[in-house]
């Protein structure tokens, strides 16, 4: 999936935020949070086509049902692109 | 309303509390120079050409991206670039750039004279987090006493220029005898940009640059800072929100947090030296901009050494006990950076502000009398 954005991944104090970087304007917030599943969705994204890639990728590496999966990866891709980000 | 509520992101709050656990330097002030194309009277930091010299020497552009670079190492997610006016520096962009492109959330504090052509073009190219722009008053003459130029009209255009390309902007206000007749027209003005302003009509005595005279400084009497005050209250809020703050004043409480978030222990209590430094232009770290000491030397110690010392060192900073109990504490602005400047230890009960208090507790209850005899009810 493409990324609009220009984001950096930091981790600080055990979290992982985005920070927008380059022409990105910051939104309200200014930054992002990921909790641990976010995060690794994000660094799953630029190898996914669809939500389904992400859905498979998930369900291979945590012990989640598929239905729990899609709702999780569903809610965040609705997340990334309500702040534009994808 | 002026006052659109504006509350610190949750998140930005939430990685201050984490760090404080941890004792990460979240955010971190950056006074690029002490040179300024204005010259303001209650400017803490700001000298002339000839005597910047003589006080010691910027830091390079690569020395401030090498500080900026440890201390993100280190955590900062937040970086405010300051002055003086930040964009003397024929460098700016280069420390600018750099920082923004480790992920760091870079701000900026200007006069907003420069924020044209070619500055501007580069901001929107590459954005800040936020440009707090310091409005000094409502007309070229109030810009003519206070800052020495006529630089009013220029200013506003600059501000609505970076307003309308979409980058946030506030006004920040500080009330001195040069210009406390202009808070109506100050608010007016914030009012039709459409930006958020915020005001201080107190004014930290300018130790860094009279000389070391504590508790001196061009500024209004206790008295006149609270009636300014308690003006901008009665002119931002609606009757409502008014009189629920004037209740609560009465029983010694705030209704809204305050700008420098402060616990009220002996300890300093605010971010400063916890969660938070201040690099000056000549390279000295201490917890808070207004204050000179506790210092370290990143340069000489590496960022990572020096924090852990300005750390150790605030935290054994210790408040005056008679604050500690004092009841009007909660509606008082006193913190550390108050004490020390005000009587040059940090342990020392800083009467100008005592006067404050009360003068803003008085007159905010006769002002709400007066509201209220107005409304007729
Ligand atoms: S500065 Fe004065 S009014 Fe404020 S808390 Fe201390 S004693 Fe009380
Ligand atoms: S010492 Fe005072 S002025 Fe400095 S950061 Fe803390 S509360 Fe703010």
């Amino acid at each position: 999936m493409e990324i609009k954005k220009e984001l950096i991944k930091r981790e600080i104090a055990g979290e992982t935020v985005l920070i927008p970087v380059g022409k990105t304007v910051y939104d309200s917030n200014g930054l992002f949070m990921l909790n641990e599943l976010g995060a690794f969705i994000w660094e799953h994204l630029p190898e996914a086509d669809i939500a389904e890639d992400i859905c498979r990728i998930v369900t291979d590496e945590y012990d989640v049902d598929l239905d729990t999966a899609k709702r999780d990866v569903e809610e965040f891709l609705q997340r990334l692109s309500s702040h534009g980000i994808i | 309303m002026l006052n659109r509520k504006q509350t610190e992101p949750q998140l930005s709050k939430y990685l201050h509390a984490k760090g404080r656990a941890l004792g990460l330097p979240i955010a971190g002030n950056f006074e690029l120079t002490a040179r300024c194309n204005f010259d303001c009277p209650m400017c803490y930091v700001h000298l002339k050409s000839e005597d910047v010299e003589a006080a010691g020497r910027e830091l390079s552009a690569e020395q401030w991206i090498s500080i900026a670079r440890e201390a993100k190492d280190e955590g900062m997610v937040f970086a405010l670039l300051t002055g003086g006016e930040p964009f003397v520096r024929s460098d700016f962009f280069e420390i600018y750039h750099a920082m923004k492109q480790m992920g760091i959330m870079v701000s900026i504090n200007s006069n907003g004279s420069m924020l044209k052509g070619e500055v501007l073009r580069r901001l929107i190219d590459d954005p800040p987090f936020r440009v707090n722009v310091s409005l000094y008053g409502g007309s070229n003459e109030t810009y003519r006493r206070m800052c020495g130029r006529a630089a009013f009209d220029d200013v506003i255009e600059n501000i609505a220029a970076l307003k309308n390309a979409g980058i946030d902007v506030r006004l920040n206000v500080s009330v001195t005898p040069y210009n406390e007749g202009d808070v109506e027209d100050i608010c007016a003005c914030a009012e039709k940009l459409g930006v958020h302003m915020k005001l201080a009509s107190y004014m930290y005595p300018s130790v860094r640059v009279n000389g070391g005279k504590y508790g001196y400084g061009d500024r209004l009497s206790p008295e006149k800072a609270a009636a300014a005050s308690v003006r901008w209250d009665v002119l931002r809020f609606d009757d409502e929100t008014f009189s629920k703050r004037a209740e609560a004043m009465a029983e010694l409480r705030l209704t809204e947090e305050p700008e420098c978030p402060v616990d009220s222990d002996e300890g300093v209590g605010c971010r400063a030296g916890s969660t938070s430094f201040w690099m000056t232009w000549d390279g000295r770290m201490v917890p808070c901009g207004m204050m000179t000491f506790p210092v370290v030397h990143p340069l000489e110690l590496g960022f990572k050494a020096a924090w852990q010392e300005l750390r150790r060192a605030t935290s054994e900073i210790r408040l005056p006990p008679k604050c500690k109990t004092c009841p009007k504490r909660s509606v008082c602005a006193m913190c550390a950076a108050v004490c020390v400047t005000e009587t040059g230890e940090f342990g020392k009960v800083p009467e100008y502000v005592c006067r404050m208090t009360d003068a803003v507790i008085s007159q905010t209850k006769a002002a709400y009398e007066e509201r209220k005899s107005e409304n007729g009810n």
